[in-house]
């Protein structure tokens, strides 16, 4: 097995986010928060009330500066939505993208446990945790950057293929058009009329 | 086409369906509950003998 | 469609197939067979000498065989490009012996029989698949006696046979007599919305067409009798009601049953039907001049080898596989390539248009672009590690491995920008030599490890794939359906990055349940790669039962994101299978594991010494 290597300069900020009373209302934030401040290699911790929402994000900026985070945790909602929002927010105080970790203690959590206050409050600890360890993990990435042909194959002459071949010409890029047949229309060059107005189709 | 048998982890239902190992690998549902954890009972070699997982 | 051929960026290839396509997002190469029509496509005038003296007849595929035409041809006037071509399968022959009497007839000298196919490779950035479609053949459903019935015949030859510009030149007469039908009768969903039969899904466009051919016929032959036989009449876009309620006003029935039998009379050669009105209940015949099926469409089946090279995916119906069914109906989960019209799903054209201006704007974005980013979740091989085994090679869906060869020292080569990033190939593996950039295997262990910190016996541990399982919980979050809070989930991008070490690991933590989770073969996003987590997730079965644990305490489950439902029902059969689960059989379950770790161990130190 790898063990996972704790290198000890790492700073990790975790910000625990009320979600109105979307989580807070289901579940110990506070607690939360608390339990998270004794977790390695966590330096900070702050609850805010919306995480996603600009003072919310302004924070993050803050302490990160204020406290030299150079991991960030959100523990908030589900990273299907936010992760690009806290991603684009950490790399303005000039810390790489892939720094930050989620843990969705909104969908996985505080919704689906309405009833379980204690359970709940468990359960985002132990999210809190899990995310926490995996950042410590992380590593700065590097996206590659590509270059684009300026040109397009478009496979298939029938109406579809004849329209965007003529959009994307008409944006002044290369188009190559390639039928199987002798002749471009496809179907639609052998209706005699078409509905709702009945006209021509050719 | 041969019948094979399916045993479901979920429900522990036991049951024999038309299967061709030409499919193989699919997605299996237990026809009892609907379950994914469905194990292929494959014929397979005596305990130990040969099979290792790597 | 002439717009096309006058176009200054407008390359038209017809009479050609693609025949390979390599390369990733913003840099792909096509390779391009333009068959050869034997005839100069640029000087042809399309003047129609050649033809006069061709002495082939053979049935015109453009006129569905209502008219014949010759071995030189012309698809129809209108054709784009305009000009002519040789059907060599017809073809007497160009020998001045057998034949050869096109080529002198041609002032132009554009006929040149000893050309052969030409081999076009293309650098393009992106690529727009709109393959179209294909109108149901309806001879398996012999109860229509299309193949019987002369005046049985389909929606496709009805347009023919209606066109100014066809057989007939407009004039609607049936096949059998050449009279103008006095009665006509259409039948819906011929090849559709049938399981057992044709196609299981809705063809979409069949009940207007027809709405629009029964009106059609109301307009040039007033006092002709029009039914339809339906199952429902789905008349749902923008103007379609008001066609529909046209058509009911001016004296189409519709009748709601499918017929089950057609009859020909033998000396009228009309047409008796039997049908059960399936509003009134009743047994009904029905006699009509001439019957026209109102067939279905499938996905044109020649888009096999186009799926195959651009590793798109395709539904279980046969239509090419969009990234999201709602947000994002025209990409595929291959960057780079977007796709429109009929090959998609069934539409009509207005559909068609529209899905065309979506693909064009996207394409148009990436290009405008001029340079894309490539999401630093792919793999890495470590050369030291490596053995050139090629196990990664073989379960990448993508093609984004370059093959190793042991004997030439060749290592194999991650095209990063290829790399989807499903974490296959780490997996597969057995030497660690290849990294996944952001899912590393330590990443894994440190979150199994967390969650099982404290009191692993009431926890169960989840793996979920990003696309699937995960947005499955989330859907079950969004819909506030509650289930018991043992499951953690450990996010994934594919149920093909799960390790069966990781699941190991949970167990020998004391985990008394652990799950892998992904989508539904038919949805994976990285095309077939949940393949290796059913194949994986069968071994372990098959180890732990070997080592004496209990099977059952490793779960499998495909979750689709549109199945919250699914997720909430899944979590809470867990917790039942959890709570069967005994501390002293997790101990057993540990003390297990990690005896089988050690013997392995040994055996691998062993291995080493004998090497070395």
């Amino acid at each position: 097995m790898i063990a996972p290597t704790k290198p000890s300069e790492q700073r990790i900020g975790v910000f625990v986010c009320h979600c109105g009373s979307n989580i807070a209302g289901m579940l110990d934030v506070e607690a939360v928060a608390e339990y998270a401040e004794t977790l390695d290699n966590v330096v900070f911790v702050q609850r805010n009330l919306y995480t996603c929402s600009d003072p919310g994000q302004k924070e993050i900026k803050e302490a990160i500066k204020e406290h030299k985070l150079n991991r960030v945790v959100v523990a908030s909602c589900t990273p299907r939505i936010h992760e690009p929002t806290f991603r684009a927010c950490i790399t303005e105080t000039g810390l790489n993208p892939y720094l930050l970790e989620m843990a969705n203690i909104r969908e996985h959590c505080s919704w689906v446990h309405p009833n379980e206050w204690e359970g709940a409050t468990e359960k985002a600890k132990v999210l809190v945790k899990s995310a926490v360890a995996r950042a410590a993990n992380l590593d700065k990435q590097k996206e590659m950057e590509l270059p684009v042909t300026q040109t397009t194959l478009v496979i298939g002459g029938g109406i579809a293929g004849i329209v965007s071949a003529l959009e994307i010409a008409d944006g002044g890029n290369k188009v190559y058009l390639v039928e199987k047949k002798a002749t471009i229309g496809g179907v639609m060059a052998q209706l005699y009329k078409t509905y709702p107005t009945m006209d021509c189709s050719t | 086409m041969a019948l094979e048998n399916f045993h479901c982890l979920r429900c522990n239902h036991k049951y024999k369906a038309e299967f061709s190992k030409k499919e193989w690998p699919r997605e299996l549902t237990c026809p009892k509950c609907k379950s994914n954890s469905v194990r292929w009972l494959k014929k397979r070699a005596a305990k130990g003998a040969g099979k290792k997982d790597s | 469609m002439m717009d096309v051929s006058r176009h200054p960026n407008i390359e038209l290839i017809t009479y050609a197939q693609v025949e390979n396509i390599a390369g990733f997002i913003g840099n792909f190469t096509a390779t391009i067979r333009k068959k050869t029509k034997y005839v100069d496509e640029k000087e042809c005038t399309a003047c129609g000498d050649c033809v006069k003296v061709c002495p082939v007849l053979v049935p015109d595929e453009f006129q569905q065989g209502f008219s014949s035409r010759r071995a030189i041809y012309i698809p129809f006037p209108q054709a784009v490009p305009s000009s002519y071509l040789i059907d060599m399968d017809n073809c007497l022959g160009t020998n001045p012996i057998a034949c050869g009497k096109c080529k002198p007839a041609c002032e132009k000298k554009c006929i040149d029989y000893d050309s052969r196919d030409e081999i076009i490779t293309i650098d393009v950035g992106a690529v727009v698949v709109a393959t179209g479609l294909k109108p149901y053949d309806p001879r398996p459903l012999d109860e229509y006696g299309y193949t019987r019935y002369e005046n049985v015949i389909t929606s496709i030859e009805f347009e023919r046979l209606n066109a100014a510009g066809g057989p007939t030149q407009g004039h609607f007469i049936r096949p059998s007599d050449r009279k103008e039908p006095g009665s006509v009768g259409f039948i819906q969903c011929v090849g559709s919305r049938s399981k057992v039969r044709g196609h299981g899904y809705c063809s979409n466009i069949c009940c207007m067409n027809t709405i629009k051919d029964s009106l059609l016929l109301q307009e040039h032959y007033p006092g002709i009798e029009t039914s339809v036989f339906y199952l429902d009449i789905r008349a749902f876009g923008k103007g379609f009601e008001e066609l529909y309620r046209k058509s009911r006003e001016q004296g189409t029935k519709y009748i709601r049953g499918l017929p089950g039998e057609i009859r020909e009379h033998h000396e009228t050669n009309n047409l008796v039907l039997t049908v059960e009105n399936t509003t009134t209940g009743k047994i009904e015949l029905h006699e009509f001049d001439m019957i026209v099926l109102s067939v279905g469409v499938e996905p044109d089946k020649d888009s096999d080898k186009i799926k195959s090279m651009l590793s798109l995916s395709r539904t279980p119906d046969g239509f090419f596989l969009e990234s999201h069914p709602r947000l994002k109906p025209v990409e595929v989960p291959t960057r780079g390539v977007f796709m429109a019209g009929f090959a998609e799903g069934p539409k009509d054209i207005k559909d068609s248009v529209c899905q065309a201006g979506a693909a064009a704007s996207k394409v148009s974005n990436l290009l405008g672009a001029g340079k894309v980013r490539i999401e630093a979740v792919t793999s890495s091989i470590d050369e030291d590690l490596c053995t050139m085994c090629g196990r990664c090679v073989r379960v990448c869906p993508y093609n984004a491995i370059t093959k190793s060869n042991k004997k030439a020292n060749i290592l194999p080569g991650i095209i990063e920008a290829a790399c989807a990033g499903c974490g296959a190939c780490g997996v597969e593996c057995d030497y660690g030599a290849i990294t996944m950039r952001h899912f590393t295997d330590a990443q894994y262990y440190s979150q199994v490890e967390a969650v099982l910190a404290d009191k692993p016996g009431e926890k169960i541990v989840v793996f979920a794939c990003n696309w699937c399982s995960y947005a499955g919980g989330d859907l079950a979050g969004t819909s506030r359906m509650s289930y018991p809070s043992s499951p953690h989930l450990i996010r994934t991008m594919c149920s093909a990055r799960v390790n069966m070490d990781f699941v190991k690991h949970a167990l020998k933590l004391g985990a008394p349940i652990v799950v892998v989770s992904g989508c539904h073969f038919s949805d994976c996003h990285y095309i077939d790669a949940v393949k290796n987590t059913q194949k994986r997730v069968e071994k372990l079965w098959d180890e732990l039962e070997d080592l004496g644990i209990r099977p059952e305490r490793v779960q499998l489950e495909w979750i689709s994101a549109a199945e919250g439902a699914k997720f909430a029902r899944v979590m809470k059969e867990l917790e039942l299978l959890r709570k069967q689960v005994t501390p002293k059989e997790i101990e057993e379950t540990k003390r297990i594991l990690i005896e089988a770790e050690k013997k392995k161990r040994g055996k691998k130190a062993a291995k080493k010494t004998v090497s070395t």
